[in-house]
């Protein structure tokens, strides 16, 4: 029996890889792989945002600035330095890992919504020192000109090339985190989510779990960041404001906290409703405002949620 | 000149606690950080900006009327976006509620007035007064005494007044205060309007005595009144006032001796380190939490 839900699992998986790949060939609009290609990269996002805050329950809203510090670390490499796609992939990947678990240190002490405010302090702080050191990031104009990234040969330059990088770097997330939370540390966080205090008597040491989830999930939006950089060809400090990290957590609360699979659904039903908006550009606040309320006030498990907040 | 440079820091930070306080309440009484504060109160002071710049009318009239506005404003999103969420469940969901509605106030009201820095009149009369041979503005003196009357008549509404000290017992236990016969949804309704009024009133006074508005203000001012709170202590008056002025002070020294483009990242880099080091601030107390 259990073998055969295995089997239907691996049909499923593979169904979806061959889908997956086909798509570009079969739909062979520009602008809708586009669009596909930003869904991507919040996935990568949401994946890693929804380990902090659906595994340990710690709300971050500073996860731009991560997503920033992949950006702006590949966009000086690559332009500056004269490095190649993939170093500076690796080293922006660590170097969010790196100021994640800075970040991570506090959550030994400070109590959740404080821990919320440190994390808004680090975005802002982020933002305005991109804006403010010139010389180093470009002030307000942000970097140009940042090169085609090329890997093992392949130039990346069209958006089906980004497509399928895209997938690639999604395909290593997703799969590395769900061996994780499969893992023995994924039981951990579970225990943590469910009852910290318990978890803790249990003898989980919870706050090197903390930390540990914060920084992990930092790693990825450093590798999102990264890829942004090389597809866009500038980065500018509006591309990581505060509202960013806001999507980013209803795109999470919206597909369901704790629940990896969801998140696609949440970052695709989000994507297409600001889409759908698309008409009306200046009320994008408002609209992303409103479905952060009615959401939260109507389903805060979200759609397919392994549980709603707890305390 | 230093005394200058001072003189203002005491008027802003005068004006930080007047802003400060209805969110310090606001925190002190639900635990929910109230990100429309800034937004709530920004709203206020462009429908003043409006009623004064473009109606031209009298200038008490109008900041009544957007003061009111500010007020009725604040409790409607009380009223929509948190009381649903205040029984039992966790804290961060009304976190999120009140970033969107930050979010809808502001984009309300960048529909309506921009989001460019808009010219605020002046409200005083620019003369010059001699203090111990000293040329200083009267602008600052008037906004302080001002802000400073509000402080003074909020502490003595609170203390004496019969709904004031229900808003005191509120804060200090809801379900008790409900046994005791107060009407716990109305009196939350009204620290947010006093709070919303206030906040407007600053941001008034603020504006008026630098000749600017623009809606980015809305989201500092959050900050700073989350800055502001959390250094005196949250939901302590006397810690507000002393938050509201050493931001205000230092603010102002800051951006004078050392750069004003990295005033609002050293504002950040406070709130961590108090964050860090004191969470409970100077005048809060240790909360333990009950299990």
């Amino acid at each position: 029996m259990a073998l055969r839900i295995k089997k239907n699992r691996l049909l499923v998986y593979a169904g979806l890889l061959a889908s997956a790949i086909v798509l570009p060939f079969v739909v062979r609009d520009a602008y809708f792989i586009g669009m596909v290609n930003f869904i991507i990269i919040y996935s990568i996002l949401c994946l890693g945002l929804n380990l902090i805050l659906g595994y340990t329950g710690l709300l971050s809203l500073g996860h731009a600035a991560f997503y920033g510090i992949g950006a702006y670390a590949t966009a000086i490499l690559m332009t500056k330095h004269g490095f190649s796609f993939l170093p500076s992939l690796v080293v922006s990947g660590l170097l969010a890992l790196f100021f994640g678990f800075l970040l991570g240190l506090p959550t030994r002490k400070v109590r959740g919504d404080y821990f919320c405010l440190l994390t808004i302090a680090f975005g802002e702080i982020f933002r305005l020192v991109t804006q403010a050191w010139i010389g180093f990031t470009g002030g307000a104009m942000g970097i140009v000109g940042i090169p085609i990234p090329e890997l093992a040969g392949w130039k990346i330059q069209t958006e089906v090339d980004f497509y399928f990088l895209g997938l690639g770097l999604l395909g290593f997330t997703y799969g590395t985190l769900h061996l994780l939370t499969q893992s023995k540390f994924g039981r951990a966080f579970v225990a943590i989510r469910e009852d910290e205090l318990a978890a803790s008597v249990m003898g989980i040491n919870t706050p090197m779990y903390k930390i540990l989830t914060f920084s992990i999930g930092s790693l990825y939006a450093g590798i999102a960041g990264s890829y942004l950089a090389v597809y866009q060809t500038t980065v500018t400090p509006s591309n990581f404001r505060l509202e960013e990290s806001c999507l980013m957590i209803i795109m999470v609360i919206v597909g369901g906290m704790g629940n990896l699979a969801a998140t696609f659904l949440g970052v695709t039903v989000m994507a297409v409703a600001i889409e759908f908006f698309r008409f009306a550009p200046e009320y994008r606040l408002l609209i992303i405002g409103l479905i952060m309320i009615l959401v939260l006030l109507f389903r805060p498990q979200g759609l397919l949620g392994a549980s709603a907040f707890k305390d | 000149m230093f005394i200058d440079v001072l003189i203002v820091g005491i008027m802003v930070g005068a004006i930080y606690t007047l802003v400060t306080i209805g969110y310090s309440m606001v925190y002190g009484m639900l635990k929910l950080m109230n990100f429309a504060h800034g937004d709530v109160y920004i709203f206020g002071t462009l429908l003043c900006y409006t009623l004064l710049a473009q109606a031209h009318l009298n200038p008490l009239l109008g900041i009544l009327i957007a003061a009111l506005a500010g007020g009725i404003l604040a409790s409607m999103v009380e009223f929509f976006a948190y009381r649903r969420l205040r029984a039992a469940q966790h804290r961060m969901i009304s976190m999120i509620t009140a970033l969107g509605a930050a979010y809808v106030i502001q984009n309300t009201s960048e529909l309506r007035w921009g989001s460019q820095v808009l010219p605020f009149p002046s409200l005083f009369p620019s003369q010059l007064v001699t203090v111990l041979g000293h040329q200083i503005s009267v602008t600052p003196i008037i906004t302080l005494a001002i802000a400073v009357f509000f402080i003074v008549a909020f502490n003595l509404f609170l203390n004496h007044h019969k709904m004031g000290k229900a808003i005191l017992c509120v804060s200090q236990d809801i379900p008790t205060s409900s046994l005791m016969g107060i009407p716990i949804n109305r009196i939350i309704s009204m620290v947010y309007f006093l709070g919303g009024m206030m906040g407007v009133v600053g941001g008034i006074l603020y504006s008026a005595s630098y000749n600017a508005i623009s809606l980015g203000m809305g989201f500092r001012g959050t900050i700073v009144a989350f800055t502001a709170a959390v250094i005196g202590g949250i939901g302590s008056m006397s810690g507000t006032l002393i938050g509201g002025m050493i931001l205000g002070i230092s603010e102002n020294i800051i951006s004078v001796y050392v750069s004003s483009s990295y005033r609002d990242s050293i504002m950040f880099l406070i709130l961590i380190v108090i964050l860090l080091i004191k969470p409970t601030g100077i005048m809060g107390k240790v909360e333990q939490d009950k299990l």
